[in-house]
């Protein structure tokens, strides 16, 4: 126990890391799953192509190999171009940058499918109802598709986050200081991992918790004016 | 938040320090790489690894691995050494290399401090010895004392168990594991090692070695000239003799 309190400030800042890691992740993956629900939606053929190529892949490829593949194979890319282009040295991927972009490109593909759903769930009807009132096609989109489409997407998008928050875990193996990383690393030292591990779950549940109560909100929000 | 977003853009923008070699550790194996509160590594490996990297007159960044990505690491450039309690084996010569061993934990013997047995075949007839099963002591015993009633178990901690009862009269394994594991414990108390130190490179293999690039020779050899200077000079044993109270290297050279 008192090992737990003397490393307190560093698992303090591998808590800090995780959070931060899913946040971007978040971003980035709802970039992604817009981009992806927009192309399978009314993309050109590549573009929906293309899309479910990403969604049938990365939906079924497990999270680490996906983070070991980004981190060292895309390493070993840049590395050889960079060779090749005559440079030396070559730049380092950030084991930050790799565990945002793993897990943001894992997570978009989820999205993809989340975002397309609600998509298809909001009446053709009102579409076409804002056709016949003269909207133009963005203002269609931006005005009477997008407050609706999520109000069906929320449910989705929450279960994505509560499991990508969890998923953040899986990126200790590329050596990121993350909290899991920290953890089991005091653990092992002070011979404590039971206390450890104890403390990580605890710090996991807290996340999910205020996760919860704030999608809560945000459910309540988009709901508004709707009988439940 | 802020601050949280100004520290990973920190974290995204670092450049490749520019150290003459990055070494990678680990950090998770105590007493050779542990990882203290204020997040550095610290244990054996480091103090050989500074050690090194001042008689090869380099300069030298630490750079944390993970184990399971430690290999990866080394290949794809992030560091140009891994010094982490890695064993020479052949399955990890097929995609490093390494320099000849800087430490090699011997395999001992354990019993009752009042058993008085001997590690010999005359010794130990009548005795049973305990080991884990599938593991290089198992090899051993089986090698060098064929006649030696031998009980296998699942783990380490169920020898423990039935050394504490009664039920076996030794075990052999590796000695910093009971040593660190065992007999440094409440449960250890009233035992202790007998007999040789083993390491017979036929079961035992080669030992601990620094693992480089396969296409860095000139570097590989840089580190066994520097293993051979520190174990000349005695600042190898003075960094031993903070952790171990036996002879880390093991026998040979």
């Amino acid at each position: 126990m008192s090992a737990l309190i003397e490393y307190a400030p560093l698992l303090g800042q591998g808590a800090m890391v995780t959070i931060a890691l899913a946040l971007l992740s978040l971003v980035l993956a709802t970039v992604l799953g817009a981009l992806g629900a927009a192309a399978k939606i009314g993309g050109h053929w590549t573009a929906d192509w293309t899309a479910r190529g990403y969604t049938t892949v990365v939906r079924g490829v497990p999270d680490l190999v996906l983070i070991m593949l980004i981190y060292f194979g895309g390493q070993r890319l840049i590395n050889t171009a960079a060779t090749a282009l005559g440079f030396d040295g070559g730049i380092e991927i950030s084991k930050f940058a790799a565990g945002v972009f793993a897990i943001g490109f894992i997570y978009g593909a989820y999205l993809t499918e989340t975002f397309r759903g609600a998509w298809a769930a909001v009446p053709k009807g009102q579409g076409e109802a804002a056709q016949a009132l003269g909207l133009g096609r963005l203002a269609r989109i931006r005005l009477v598709m997008i407050p609706q489409l999520v109000r069906f997407a929320i449910s989705g998008y929450s279960n994505v986050w509560m499991v990508l928050v969890k998923s953040t875990a899986v990126v200790s193996v590329i050596g990121l200081a993350d909290l899991v990383g920290l953890a089991d690393k005091a653990g092992k030292s002070t011979r404590q991992q039971f206390w450890f591990y104890l403390a990580v779950l605890l710090v996991y549940l807290l996340i999910t918790i205020v996760s919860e109560r704030v999608l809560e909100r945000v459910r309540a929000r988009v709901n508004r004016g709707i009988p439940a | 938040m802020k601050r949280v977003l100004a520290a990973a853009l920190a974290v995204l923008a670092t450049p490749a320090l520019a150290a003459d070699l990055d070494i990678c550790v680990e950090g998770a194996y105590p007493p050779f790489s542990e990882t203290t509160a204020s997040g550095e590594v610290v244990g054996f490996d480091v103090d050989i690894a500074n050690a090194l990297c001042a008689t090869m007159g380099k300069s030298c960044t630490l750079v944390q691995s993970e184990w399971d990505g430690i290999i990866p690491a080394l290949i794809e450039n992030k560091c140009d050494a891994i010094i982490a309690s890695m064993s020479i084996t052949e399955d990890r010569k097929k995609v490093i290399d390494f320099s000849e061993k800087y430490y090699q934990t011997p395999a001992k013997f354990i019993a009752a401090k009042d058993a008085g047995l001997e590690d010999t075949p005359a010794g130990l007839a009548g005795k049973v010895v305990g080991v884990q099963r599938g593991t290089t002591h198992q090899q051993f015993m089986e090698g060098e004392f064929a006649d030696v009633e031998l009980r296998l178990y699942g783990t380490q901690d169920e020898a423990y168990l039935d050394l504490q009862s009664g039920r076996i009269d030794a075990i052999v394994a590796d000695s910093v594991a009971m040593s660190q594991g065992f007999l440094a414990t409440e449960a250890g108390e009233g035992y202790a090692f007998f007999g040789k130190d083993y390491s017979i490179p036929k079961y035992h293999g080669e030992g601990a070695g620094i693992g480089v690039r396969q296409s860095d020779t000139e570097l590989r050899d840089a580190f066994t000239k520097a293993i051979e200077a520190i174990r000349a000079d005695g600042s190898y044993d003075a960094i031993a003799r903070k952790y171990f109270d036996f002879d880390i290297y093991g026998a040979g050279t």
